[in-house]
């Protein structure tokens, strides 16, 4: 009864019966391409076209001064560490989730989730009242000179938090299909844990692994929300590129606002096509 | 090396699934333990490997308490019901995998590690494919992969998850032979674990029977099958005639009908079972049951027929040899020649 139908004599039958009249489908389709120049090929075009408004040494001039090189250098710091706490994390979470069954799984998965859920702004809030003048920690770490709140630590703290989620969410789907018995193997085979994951379980997520990286990498880069409450916007020493886009365009430097933008555009662009190479690994019945 | 299981007891929430198992497995056997899904089988074997651990009770490797020792230090060989083969590596680095991960101390040289996976897939006959990966092969070139990839660390015990389970029916049935073979050439303990009677009848010297965590018989397979040793293995194991009858002082009777056959240590409602083969088939008068041949199948040697008991609405199906041909219609008598009658549960 399954069996495919034989398509050919009943084509013709199906394309006036099931579908929409052509003109109906037209408008759709134009609609459809409309709505996507508009938000989105269009503000891409407008980026770029902007950075480059004054020409290719006014761009390139815009964005060696030394507040654009800091707020660089500063975000690279940032994304680089909230990835890499990520990634550790991440992965020892996933893999407890969907590698073993204990009592407050459910708990944890939804705690995992908690950073999605909530407002980037209140994430950053949190760690003001936590590490803040007035906050629970303030005065212990004022009295030791420890700085945390507008400080790179903070925001690091602050972009760790928000982009948690990235790397366990690509996981543990991935981790739980696989299931346990290769790591049964392993470990009957004489394997210890360690040998274990690491020859068994990793190369087997790794694409996984480089897919959440890829995702924490590009949020960690554009946060803005959190890292804005916890920066306190010091100029050449705790702003982010994203932060750096706000003032400068604030100031109605425009060109120089576009320029810092076309780059985070830029890894936009990057992480996108990375993302569709990767998907390809990541689908099964391609791999 | 000899295997003691003493009073094993594992729950899963609040299902037992095994409840007070004892068994012993001598050293060079090769056991089936045999039961329908959920039967507490495949949980066995997992305790004995080191993969479950057991709430309560024994077990011993040659005397000596293997719970004590992880699944990687009781060198035991595991194959997985669906291979678990690691997907990640050639069909060479699988079967090399438990000779690379070994302690520096006593770890094998690359050249004797090749020496050794070679051998190993000589043994298995598939040298051909090391290097492919597992997605490339056909199910019984898997199984095959994942048996030499076991015996690669020269276990000295040999547990397999329903072997056969995934393949089709003539790669079975070469497989079983073949583990037969190979068990007489190696000789290391083995027990597996299948669902299938044929086949634990076929492959196993011994066989262990299993329902709802409890061990029901431990025979040769000629045992359990000639001499079940309670209702649940005389219906598992081939198929049965099953008949509800009443035990009164002695007699035994179906309906009103006076059966002539022993009642044994049967008392009250009971349950009479005949192999389909063992029913034997006469004239009108010849048997204590009469019934009237409803169709019939030829089939080899045997005739299957399909026969209406009078008085009762049952249908039995019993296999009676050619050389009396039955055809729809006839009248005939039917005698149990050997039979077991047990009590209703």
């Amino acid at each position: 009864m399954s069996a495919p139908l034989p398509l050919s004599p009943l084509r013709s039958a199906s394309s006036s019966t099931l579908t929409e009249p052509r003109w109906i489908r037209g408008t759709i389709i134009a609609l459809a391409v409309l709505f996507l120049i508009l938000l989105i090929v269009l503000p891409l075009v407008l980026v770029f076209s902007q950075a480059f408004s004054r020409g290719f040494a006014a761009y390139l001039r815009a964005l060696v001064e030394p507040e654009a090189q800091a707020a660089i250098r500063l975000t690279i710091l940032v994304a680089g560490i909230s990835v890499g706490l990520n990634l550790v994390f991440g992965l020892i979470a996933a893999w407890a989730i969907a590698k073993f069954d204990f009592p407050g799984k459910t708990m944890l998965i939804s705690l995992v989730d908690l950073p999605f859920s909530v407002s980037p702004v209140i994430s950053g809030l949190v760690f003001v009242l936590l590490f803040g003048g007035q906050g629970y920690f303030g005065p212990w770490l004022q009295s030791h000179d420890i700085q945390i709140l507008f400080a790179t630590p903070g925001i690091v703290l602050a972009t760790t938090f928000v982009t948690f989620p990235f790397v366990v969410r690509a996981l543990i789907p991935l981790m739980q299909e696989q299931g346990t018995s290769e790591e049964e193997a392993a470990i009957s085979l004489g394997a210890s844990g360690l040998a274990t994951f690491f020859r068994v379980t990793l190369p087997n997520i790794k694409w996984g692994v480089l897919y959440g990286v890829l995702l924490c990498n590009a949020r960690a880069m554009g946060e803005f929300g959190a890292v804005a409450v916890v920066s306190g916007h010091i100029r050449g020493e705790t702003n982010t590129m994203p932060l750096l886009v706000e003032i400068l365009y604030n100031e109605y430097q425009f060109m120089a606002a576009f320029a810092v933008a076309s780059l985070l555009a830029l890894l936009a662009l990057i992480t996108l096509a990375a993302k569709a190479i990767l998907e390809r690994h990541l689908d099964p019945n391609i791999d | 090396m000899a295997i003691e299981v003493k009073n094993i007891v594992k729950k899963f929430g609040s299902f037992a699934a095994l409840d007070g198992v004892d068994l012993k497995v001598a050293d060079g056997e090769l056991l089936a333990l045999l039961g329908p899904s959920g039967s507490g089988k495949t949980t066995l074997l997992r305790i004995i490997a080191g993969l479950d651990w057991p709430d309560a009770g024994e077990v011993k490797f040659d005397g000596q308490d293997a719970l004590a020792r992880g699944a990687g230090e009781r060198n035991v060989g595991f194959v997985f019901q669906h291979y678990a083969l690691f997907r990640h590596m050639s069909v060479f680095e699988n079967v090399a995998f438990g000779l690379r991960v070994q302690p520096r101390k006593i770890r094998k040289t690359e050249a004797q590690i090749r020496a050794r996976v070679k051998e190993l897939l000589d043994l298995v006959q598939l040298d051909w494919l090391a290097e492919r990966y597992p997605s490339q092969l056909s199910g019984g070139q898997r199984q095959r992969i994942a048996l030499a990839r076991a015996l690669a660390i020269e276990p000295r015990i040999l547990l397999l998850d329903e072997p056969f389970g995934a393949l089709d029916a003539k790669v079975r049935k070469e497989l079983r032979q073949w583990l037969r073979t190979l068990h007489e050439e190696i000789h290391v303990t083995s027990i597996f674990v299948t669902h299938d009677q044929e086949e634990a009848l076929e492959v196993a010297n011994r066989v262990v029977v299993m329902d709802k965590g409890k061990i029901e018989q431990i025979g040769t397979p000629g045992d359990v099958y000639d001499n079940p040793a309670s209702a649940f293995v005389h219906g598992f194991i081939g198929e049965s005639i099953v008949l509800p009858v009443d035990v009164q002082g002695g007699q035994v009777k179906l309906g009103h009908k006076l059966l002539n056959v022993e009642a044994g240590n049967a008392v009250g409602p009971s349950n009479l079972f005949v192999r389909r083969h063992d029913m034997q088939i006469g004239a009108v008068g010849e048997g204590s049951l009469e019934g009237t041949v409803r169709r019939v199948r030829t089939f080899g040697p045997i005739q299957r027929a399909d026969i209406a008991l009078s008085g009762n609405d049952t249908l039995v199906e019993i296999d009676a040899p050619r050389d009396r041909p039955l055809t729809a219609g006839d009248a005939v008598s039917l005698q149990p020649r050997r039979y077991r009658i047990f009590a209703a549960s």
